[in-house]
């Protein structure tokens, strides 16, 4: 700590703050433009400066000024004050008056501090800039006539999204922010720019002239997207979600978000909407009352074990817990699962096993406090953005050592001194196991691993996986195997990061075990900046492994509950915001089991070509519109509050449950709190936590660990076959799951399915970018865009799910790797 | 005081005015003559053939009565213009607050105060009808 006056004020420091940030700890405002505490600081605008005594009063900014020991500083004196307004008459000496027609106007921190400077006139003339305003762009807008040339756009493109997509160009008064050549954006669409730009730059274009800024209403709430659990800030007017506000604030991540999140928020009032229940009559929907609905559904729960249940991870907590509840009390069904019955099991049967938790034994602010990450799959950066951010920062910020294990390289593999093992696709398991032996072998493993139960069996079980088979199998030379293993071994904080969803089949109970063995080895767990963090695909997917909604006690799982939809095992089924057509395995199978099952429900937000089989289909809210908790991939429980009212014939799913256990003879809960009182109780780490204690920030559900080491079983690697590539399904970064179809943002930038082929194989096939190829495996064919990358190792292919337009699901039947022909 | 002076009185100024200018207005054959700063029904200014409006929403935000509805939408040119502009003049307190706002001189109020009508929906003045008033 430094000791310093400000303003006359005696204030202390941290050693390592600048003027501005002292002056801010002790409540001094300084003004700022150019500054933004999430980057590293700048100095472009002189905003901020001030007079230091011992500097001889010379003006200096306080953004990037360190402080030292008995600095006196004066923050407004009239000579400062002076500096300052002509700091701004400059800069509005070639800034249009655009005011009443920018989207920022009410937000701007330069019509902000113009007014709070009272700079009405200037002493200075000069033109207008006159750069072309790029309207094209369907989501970010730039007229860089309004550029203050803070840079802020370029350094958190380049610091925290790694992106790098706009920088300077031009030299001198021609100086303006733009793409390589001056050519159109075309980036991540993360919206990180729009957030900190301090004027009207740069603009959602999506929102253009929607609204003012200071008519919205802004409800914060968590993002309905995946798992990394963003806080969002939503801008309502007239009761609908017209933009997301950023506030650097919020959350763990500063108001940080990705396209997703930022763009994707459309579904919410989108016009597709369901608005009223409808009920299948002469073989057509129709629209139906609420009790003439449930009643018909009431009348076919009572079928006992026929009846089975599918959710999507997109309820929430007390939802799920009361669905369980109604099936399992009312109903008297053990059918239910969520995430096709697989996607959870690195969860549920993974760390279930190795850690004693059905929970990641590691956190996402350890990311930036860890020392070395091993990531599984460069995918982790598309399913999950925001945790990509963290990664980015840790790696370019902290200095921490990153190493990849993937099928294909990717946006992490570019980071500074990343490290990527490209093996052959479904090989996982494999390394993981061969970097244990090895481990093993070169007594890397800290002393704590021998008491670890199976510790003995381990060692025997690993013989199969020496590094040199391993290599062999997996593609991969065998001292980039020993190196990573050396690597990890000597962090001091490792931490292992992998996705895991509905298209990740390969990513199962056996990588989380061969993953969490390694932890286990290295006495990687249960400290700050260790662990294994399972990345989930949903909002609320670790919520719903926390509820317990999955198959237990002999209880069919989501495979097997389509499977006996087919054979007449179960004749009712309910499936609550899944779309299984598009998002499950073998989608011949999944058709041929919705139509045979006898009875069909569907609650959904859209008519979706699942509701359209469905014999009742019911309306319900989306994020937007009901209160309730959501637990991130890390477990931290977060409650979020109605942001508008819902429409007049739509329930939660949670008054839908409600009713049906009314209209079984069951006891109701009154509300999600109460329900969530009852669920605190009997959780696991829960313990203590209300909608109350929640309102503010969320908590972390402690996670408490009985660590055990498990061999988990490799997969045979599938053998390559001439003229077939080995096609590995994954998410998209503009999506997740099939919500964000209906989210126009993302739609706007990645409108249907793809296949990335690498160049030789593209070559070979005589494929070029955006050639329509057919893609055939055993299950099926479909046609995809081509997409020809550099990422994709030869004989190796990739596409993304999400897409009801292009199911991939057509031609993929649920194993980790496809063997298909791409063909012009 | 003798009782009968004040009637007297009284009778001699009605007399008096029998034979002065009469103050009332023979309205409506008779027009009032209205100031120039008076503030009746609003029209909206035009300029080269379209309204100078701009959509800038500081006239709804600054009215007291919230009786102006704006929606602003983005023309060919990629200019911003009001797709809506309506004025419910059934709240409006003829304030003025919505001219003096405006940063375009888009809106003024005219002398029209003749605003009586039958029907409760047609006090909603679009912005067609506020835009004829030239
Ligand atoms: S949207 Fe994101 S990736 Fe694109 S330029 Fe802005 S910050 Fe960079
Ligand atoms: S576009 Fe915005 S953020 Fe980027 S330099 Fe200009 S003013 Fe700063
Ligand atoms: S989709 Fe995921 S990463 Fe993106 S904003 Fe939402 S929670 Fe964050
Ligand atoms: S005159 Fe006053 S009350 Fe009437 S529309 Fe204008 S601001 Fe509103
Ligand atoms: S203040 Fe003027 S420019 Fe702005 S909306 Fe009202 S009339 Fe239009
Ligand atoms: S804020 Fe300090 S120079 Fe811009």
């Amino acid at each position: 700590m430094v000791n310093l006056t400000i303003d006359d004020k005696q204030v202390t420091a941290p050693k390592t703050a600048t003027i501005y940030d002292a002056a801010k700890l002790n409540g001094i405002k300084i003004p700022i433009l150019c500054h933004d505490k999430k980057l590293k600081p700048f100095g472009a605008c002189r905003m901020c400066l001030v007079e230091v005594e011992q500097m001889k009063g010379r003006q200096i900014p306080a953004c990037t000024t360190p402080v030292t020991e008995g600095m006196i500083i004066r923050t407004s004196t009239p000579d400062i004050v002076k500096a300052r307004k002509m700091v701004l008459e400059l800069l509005l000496l070639n800034h249009p008056l655009d005011c009443p027609v920018c989207d920022k106007s009410g937000d701007c921190d330069l019509q902000n501090l113009t007014y709070e400077y009272k700079v009405n006139s200037n002493r200075f003339k000069d033109e207008k800039f006159n750069h072309e305003i790029d309207y094209n762009n369907p989501l970010i807008e730039r007229d860089m006539n309004r550029c203050v040339l803070c840079g802020k756009c370029a350094r958190i493109c380049d610091e925290i999204v790694s992106f790098g997509a706009l920088t300077f160009i031009d030299r001198g008064i021609e100086t303006k922010i733009g793409c390589e050549f001056d050519d159109a954006l075309n980036c991540e669409f993360c919206g990180s720019c729009i957030s900190v730009c301090p004027v009207g730059s740069l603009l959602a274009r999506p929102f253009k002239h929607k609204a003012r800024f200071w008519a919205l209403t802004k409800h914060t709430s968590v993002c309905g997207y995946c798992g990394t659990g963003c806080n969002l800030t939503l801008g309502v007017k007239d009761n609908k979600v017209l933009t997301t506000i950023y506030d650097e604030n919020q959350g763990f991540h500063k108001g940080q978000l990705c396209v997703r999140g930022r763009f994707g928020y459309q579904f919410i009032n989108s016009t597709k909407r369901l608005t009223t229940p409808l009920v299948k009559k002469n073989n057509r929907l129709v629209e139906a009352s609420w009790d003439e609905a449930l009643e018909i559904v009431a009348a076919r729960l009572k079928g006992g074990s026929d009846v089975a249940a599918l959710a999507t991870a997109r309820l929430t907590n007390e939802e799920l817990a009361l669905f369980k509840k109604l099936l399992l009390e009312d109903v008297g069904t053990k059918n239910f699962d969520h995430a096709a019955g697989y996607a959870h099991a690195a969860l549920t049967e993974g760390f279930a096993r190795s850690f004693g938790t059905s929970a990641s034994s590691a956190t996402i602010p350890d990311i930036q406090k860890s020392d070395f990450l091993l990531v599984i799959k460069t995918d982790a950066y598309e399913t999950h953005p925001v945790v990509g951010f963290e990664i980015n920062m840790a790696v370019k910020n902290n200095g921490v050592k990153l190493s990849i294990l993937s099928d294909k390289k990717g946006k992490l593999s570019k980071l500074p001194d990343a490290v990527t093992l490209v093996h052959r696709p479904g090989s996982e398991v494999a390394v993981l196991n061969a970097i244990a032996k090895i481990i093993l072998d070169e007594k890397l493993a800290d002393g704590s691993a021998e008491a670890i139960p199976g510790f003995a069996e381990l060692g025997q079980a690993l013989a199969a996986f020496d590094a040199d088979t391993v290599a062999t199998q997996s593609g991969l030379a065998a001292a980039d195997i020993k190196k990573l293993a050396a690597g990890y071994a000597a962090a001091d904080k490792g931490l292992i990061l992998f996705p895991v969803g509905q298209a990740y089949a390969g990513h199962t109970a056996d990588l989380a075990s061969a993953a969490a063995n390694l932890a286990l080895l290295t006495g990687n767990y249960g400290k700050e900046g260790c662990g294994v963090l399972c990345l989930s695909e949903k909002n609320n997917s670790q919520g719903a492994v926390d509820m317990g909604f999955y198959a237990q006690d002999g209880g069919l799982n989501g495979l097997q509950i389509l499977e006996a939809c087919t054979n007449g095992g179960v004749k009712t089924l309910f499936i609550a915001g899944e779309n299984p057509l598009t998002s499950y395995p073998d989608r011949n199978k999944v058709k041929a089991a919705l139509e045979a099952v006898e009875f069909l429900v569907v609650s959904e937000l859209f008519l979706t070509e699942t509701a359209a089989m469905a014999d009742v289909v019911l309306p319900v809210c989306s994020f937007a519109e009901k209160e309730g908790t959501f637990t991130s991939t890390d477990r931290r429980v977060q409650f979020f509050k109605p942001a508008i009212r819902k429409g007049a014939q739509i329930r939660t799913d949670f008054e839908v449950f409600s009713g049906l256990v009314k209209c079984l003879g069951g006891q109701a809960p009154a509300s999600p709190a109460a329900l969530f009182g009852e669920i605190a109780a009997v959780t696991p780490g829960y313990q203590g936590l209300s909608h109350v204690s929640l309102r503010k920030d969320g908590a972390f559900a402690a996670v408490s660990m009985t660590p055990a080491f498990v061999v988990p079983k490799a997969v045979a690697p599938v053998a390559a076959e001439q003229g077939k590539l080995a096609l590995v399904i994954g998410s998209a970064l503009y999506h997740s799951g099939t919500l964000s179809q209906y989210g126009e943002g993302p739609m706007h930038v990645c409108q249907e399915g793809y296949i990335e082929v690498s160049r030789s194989d593209a070559a070979a096939g005589k494929i070029t970018e955006n050639d329509l190829v057919t893609v055939s495996s055993a299950s099926g064919s479909i046609q995809l865009k081509a997409k020809v990358s550099l990422r994709i190792p030869a004989g190796v292919a990739f596409a993304p799910y999400h897409f009801s337009n292009t199911p991939v699901t057509a031609i993929w039947a649920g194993q980790p790797v496809t063997m298909v022909t791409v063909s012009k | 005081m003798n009782p009968i002076t004040p009637i007297i009185n009284g009778m001699a100024i009605t007399f008096k005015h029998m034979f002065l200018k009469p103050v009332t207005l023979q309205y409506p054959t008779e027009r009032p003559k209205v100031a120039a700063r008076f503030r009746g029904l609003h029209a909206l200014n035009v300029s080269h053939d379209k309204a100078k409006c701009v959509a800038c929403y500081l006239c709804p935000t600054v009215c007291p009565a919230k009786c102006i509805t704006v929606e602003a939408g983005e023309d060919a040119n990629h200019d911003k213009f009001a797709t809506v502009y309506e004025i419910d003049m059934l709240r409006c307190i003829f304030c003025g607050y919505c001219v003096e706002a405006c940063p375009v001189d888009a809106v003024r109020m005219t002398g029209e105060f003749e605003l009586a009508n039958y029907d409760r929906k047609d006090f909603i003045y679009s912005k067609e009808r506020l835009l004829e008033k030239k």
